[in-house]
């Protein structure tokens, strides 16, 4: 679907975007993270062709993102606003019609949309009269008209109640099963825990984390794992100490010379009652501090302690 | 650069109908002819007024004769109002129909200043005259009065009049005394025309010679000026309310600033047609009464310059909008081009009294002055501009357009997504080259 190969981007001779590589499967939800100055931004831009990259690559289906490509590809981006004056159907048919839709059709969408977020009622009315929530609703309805391919989110749950943020991910379910891929940067981890399926880390433009969200929580686990048993537990080789939470679970913290499954195979042969055993994970969030904290990238480039990114300097917008 | 002409279509459309359903466009549209028609009307109504109330304030004149020559002069002396001169735009009225204002002046007569100066400071005469004893030869005359007005004469005119009649009365007839004392009272000027024959220059002429230039000059110097604005607001709103990253994850900045200038170039369009169709009808009949000639083909040339003069400031706004952080930031920037547009009307009498002097030829050349300068120079009663004048004005604001509209289009790329920091000169110069 989408890929990005070696993608680099500078501003005064300083590195941005650090030959940046990874690919977005179709219909996947795909999470791109990073701290504060990052070069999230720059990447998204450069993907969504606002600006162009200084070397590398970057394709949609194969093919570079040209006139027709953008069609395909839809942005909400952080900082995000509206026309106040104009109606949300305006709005809405607005967007589709620059997305190539014939105006009968966008308005028609944009109808369709508003009542999928439950402001039909509100379809005629200016912008300035809505809520911040309200508001927010019509901006992912205008970078979902015309049912993009690929679908850019940059924190789209900021400011949302509950109610709104369950919209918002069925929104993104319904998306995803009509076969569209959603890029979705974001600093809310429990929400790329429960939504995406593979994430990427950059820290001051370097790749820091790359892969599947299960198998990144797996490799930052502490060498741990999680027991569940009504047994009570003596000294087991091969565990350092135990921490029991407070659900009961009791978590084992193991020599380094100890797997996993020699410590369980000790605890059956001493008659522990297993009910259930797996490792332990750390939360993205906890995996996320420790690794821009380490700052080594992915490419070995020393990504800590670098300088704020540029909200934009000179040269190479498209 | 590469166009999808339907996407800058869609974009012109939006900004030409959201700008023409504003109220604020509403009101430019009606408020601005209607603010300079009540300045135009209370100027004119306000001379004539205070013409009246100075000639109705000269109800007694004191006068001290020290000469001995206004021993016989008259008593009292009427001072006509003549109504139907009053307004420019007036309907012309047939002479005689309404009655002229009569103004009764007494003189009374005092022996030596301090019994007239008692008689002024308790307000029983107006204003006191004193003749010195030689004015046959010197002409010398004090006339004091308690204050005096600052824009109508019509009382020193009454008492010269009153002079002259009392130097000649009794030694000539009562008509030729009066003659003596108005001697020019229908004097009529006669000059030479852009078509080489004679036209009347009455008060009426002389005004539309000086009201047609300044009309269609301003005229286009708005259009332009609001054109130019819609643009500014445009962008800076869009720019401050963070609308452009999405829009232009979907169109190119390219697309984004020509659909902006062809949408609010139009809506520009439709209010200088507004007020030209309304004023043709308004106005037409009197400029045609008054023999107004205006030169061939000047709606056409206005349009020309309304056109290139638009791109040539619309351009300069839309980068200077983008530039800039907020809507006052950006409107802090725009006064100093607005006034560079106005800046041949500063100079309004010396190009309409010499519209071929080298300063004038070189204020129609110089792009940011050219279409209100050229304007001007074209609808000045005395002047005749020679075609390949305005053709070289026109080439050079068409390519001073051409090339501001590049450099505009490079710094809106760069400066759409800019937030947070004012680029200084130097950044703007090397965006305005890079792009």
């Amino acid at each position: 679907m989408l890929e990005v190969r070696e993608v680099l981007k500078s501003y005064d001779g300083r590195a941005v975007v650090n030959r940046v590589t990874f690919e977005v499967t179709p219909g996947e939800i795909f999470a791109l993270l990073g701290p504060n100055g990052a070069g999230k931004t720059t990447l998204i831009r450069m993907i969504t062709d606002i600006l162009r990259p200084d070397s590398g690559t970057i394709l949609l289906d194969g093919r570079a993102i040209t006139d027709r490509a953008r069609n395909e590809i839809a942005y909400l981006p952080e900082e995000r606003g509206l026309y106040r004056r104009q109606k949300a159907v305006e709005t809405l048919a607005y967007y589709g019609e620059l997305k190539g839709m014939p105006a009968r059709q966008a308005r028609d969408h944009a109808m369709a949309l508003l009542e999928r977020v439950e402001l039909r009622d509100w379809a005629f009315k200016p912008v300035q009269a809505f809520s911040k929530g309200m508001q927010q609703k019509v901006q992912l309805c205008t970078a979902l008209i015309g049912d993009p391919k690929l679908l850019i989110l940059d924190e789209p749950f900021t400011g949302l109640d509950p109610l709104n943020v369950q919209m918002f991910e069925e929104l993104l379910g319904e998306r995803r099963a009509a076969g569209a891929t959603v890029l979705l940067s974001t600093h809310q981890m429990n929400k790329v825990e429960q939504l995406c399926d593979r994430a990427l880390m950059i820290n001051h433009g370097h790749m820091v984390l790359y892969g599947a969200v299960k198998d990144i929580r797996r490799r930052y686990s502490d060498h741990a794992v999680v027991l569940s048993t009504t047994s009570r537990l003596g000294p087991v080789p091969g565990v350092k100490s135990t921490v029991t939470g407070s659900n009961g679970d009791v978590t084992l913290l193991l020599e380094s010379n100890a797997t996993p499954q020699a410590v369980l195979r000790e605890l059956l042969d001493r008659g522990v009652e297993v009910e259930s055993y797996s490792l332990a994970s750390l939360p993205l969030e906890d995996i996320f501090v420790k690794v821009v904290r380490e700052g080594l990238g992915l490419d070995q480039g020393q990504s800590a302690a670098a300088e704020p990114e540029p909200a934009l300097a000179g040269g190479g917008v498209r | 650069m590469k166009f999808s002409w339907s996407r800058i279509a869609t974009i012109a459309r939006r900004e030409f109908l959201t700008t023409v359903r504003r109220k604020a466009f509403i009101l430019t549209l009606v408020g601005t002819p209607a603010y300079f028609a009540f300045v135009m009307w209370i100027s004119s109504a306000g001379e004539m007024k205070e013409r009246s109330e100075v000639l109705k304030e000269l109800s007694s004149v004191g006068v001290v004769d020290s000469s001995g020559l206004f021993r016989d002069a008259q008593s009292e002396f009427r001072t006509e109002v003549n109504n139907e001169s009053g307004g420019m735009f007036g309907k012309k009225v047939p002479e005689g129909l309404i009655p002229a204002t009569v103004f009764r002046t007494q003189i009374r007569r005092f022996a030596g200043f301090a019994s007239g100066d008692s008689a002024l400071r308790a307000r029983e005469i107006s204003q006191l005259v004193v003749v010195s004893a030689d004015y046959l030869e010197s002409g010398r005359v004090r006339r004091y009065a308690r204050t005096s007005s600052l824009f109508s004469s019509a009382d020193q005119r009454a008492v010269a009049s009153w002079l002259a009649n009392g130097l000649v009365r009794g030694r000539v007839d009562s008509t030729l005394a009066a003659r003596v004392a108005r001697p020019a009272e229908k004097e009529q000027l006669f000059t030479i025309g852009k078509d080489g024959q004679f036209e009347l220059k009455d008060d009426r002429r002389q005004m539309m010679d000086f009201m047609v230039p300044f009309m269609f000059a301003m005229l286009l110097g708005v259009s332009i000026v609001l054109g130019g604005q819609y643009l500014l607001q445009g962008v800076a709103e869009e720019k401050e309310s963070r609308i452009l990253e999405s829009l232009l994850c979907t169109v190119s900045p390219e697309e984004l600033m020509f659909g902006k200038l062809f949408g609010l170039g139009a809506a520009g369009l439709l209010v200088v047609a507004i007020w030209a169709s309304v004023g043709a009808l308004a106005v037409g009949p009197i400029l045609l009464l008054a023999g107004v000639k205006l030169p061939t083909g000047l709606i056409g040339i206005a349009l020309c310059y309304f056109l290139l003069g638009y791109l040539f400031y619309g351009s300069i706004m839309t980068g200077i909008g983008a530039m800039a952080g907020t809507m006052r930031e950006a409107q802090q920037f725009s006064v100093w081009f607005t006034f560079l547009n106005f800046a041949p009307f500063i100079m309004i009498t010396f190009l309409l009294g010499r519209p071929n002097a080298p300063l004038a030829v070189g204020l129609s050349m110089f792009p940011p002055t050219a279409p209100g300068a050229m304007m001007l120079r074209l609808t000045a009663p005395s002047s005749s501009v020679p075609v390949w004048q305005v053709a070289l004005s026109l080439a050079i604001l068409g390519t001073a357009a051409w090339l501001v509209l590049k450099m505009s289009a490079r710094i809106f790329r760069i400066g759409l997504l800019l937030y947070g920091k004012t680029p200084n000169l130097p950044e703007i110069l090397r965006w305005a080259r890079q792009g």
